[in-house]
């Protein structure tokens, strides 16, 4: 099961957020100008900017080739139950009989009350107050991470389990 | 509660997880699972795993008060 592509699928797109954050410091440029009161202060940065887009992209890119080779492998293993990369369904989900996906879907359900109450208040914070353009696009970042992070270790505590 | 004897007739026929599993057409981790009952299964997987431990659904599983 842990060689199982499904199982591991929520870390790739942990990995692919992470590198999305840092991406997102170059597109929101939120470093360029920071102004203090009275003397006014000015920091351009668009230098560490667009090394850090460049660096994100390089690593984008590695990934993305990475995954795909892994994907391919995964598939030529198991003809039976090939997973495409431009799958609408989420593809973590192990539904290959009634005991799977029962543990699927209480997985899901976790995920669910977290993205029912996570969304809501981001939504109210950024209402509230004047955040930055970054701090929102993270904040989302930060709930699609923990939405896989969650779905992951709750799959994996029941495999575990029944490992034992 | 639902109670089972999945994990001790299995012993008793000498099936591993794995084995029993192939033989209702489902993976291990899901007998895994009912043997722990951490999941009910339904009817039809019930039926399957009597007729293979050979014995009647009622004996393999019950209901006990909580």
């Amino acid at each position: 099961m842990k060689q199982d592509f499904r199982m591991t699928y929520p870390l790739w797109n942990m990995a692919f957020i992470l590198i999305l954050a840092v991406m997102a410091v170059g597109f929101t440029s939120s470093f360029v100008n920071v102004t203090k009161t009275e003397a006014s202060l000015s920091i351009e940065a668009q230098a560490l900017e667009g090394f850090l887009t460049f660096a994100a992209l390089i690593a984008y890119l590695v990934l993305i080739t990475i995954y795909l080779f892994a994907l391919q492998s995964y598939n030529r293993k198991n003809p039976g139950k090939k997973i495409s990369p431009f799958s609408m369904r989420p593809p973590e989900y192990m539904e290959q009989d009634e005991g799977m996906t029962f543990i699927t879907r209480k997985a899901v359900q976790k995920v669910y009350t977290f993205i029912t109450w996570t969304l809501p208040f981001f939504a109210l914070i950024v209402m509230l107050f004047p955040i930055p353009r970054l701090f929102i696009v993270w904040g989302i970042l930060a709930v699609a991470f923990g939405q896989n992070l969650i779905y992951y270790m709750e799959m994996r505590r029941h495999l575990k389990e029944a490992a034992e | 509660m639902l109670r089972n004897r999945v994990k001790e007739l299995r012993a008793r026929y000498g099936y591993t997880q794995s084995e029993l599993g192939k033989q209702v057409d489902v993976t291990r981790q899901t007998i895994a699972f009912i043997e722990k009952g951490e999941f009910s299964p339904s009817i039809t997987l019930s039926l399957k795993l009597a007729k293979v431990l050979q014995v009647e659904v009622g004996d393999l599983f019950w209901l006990e008060e909580e």
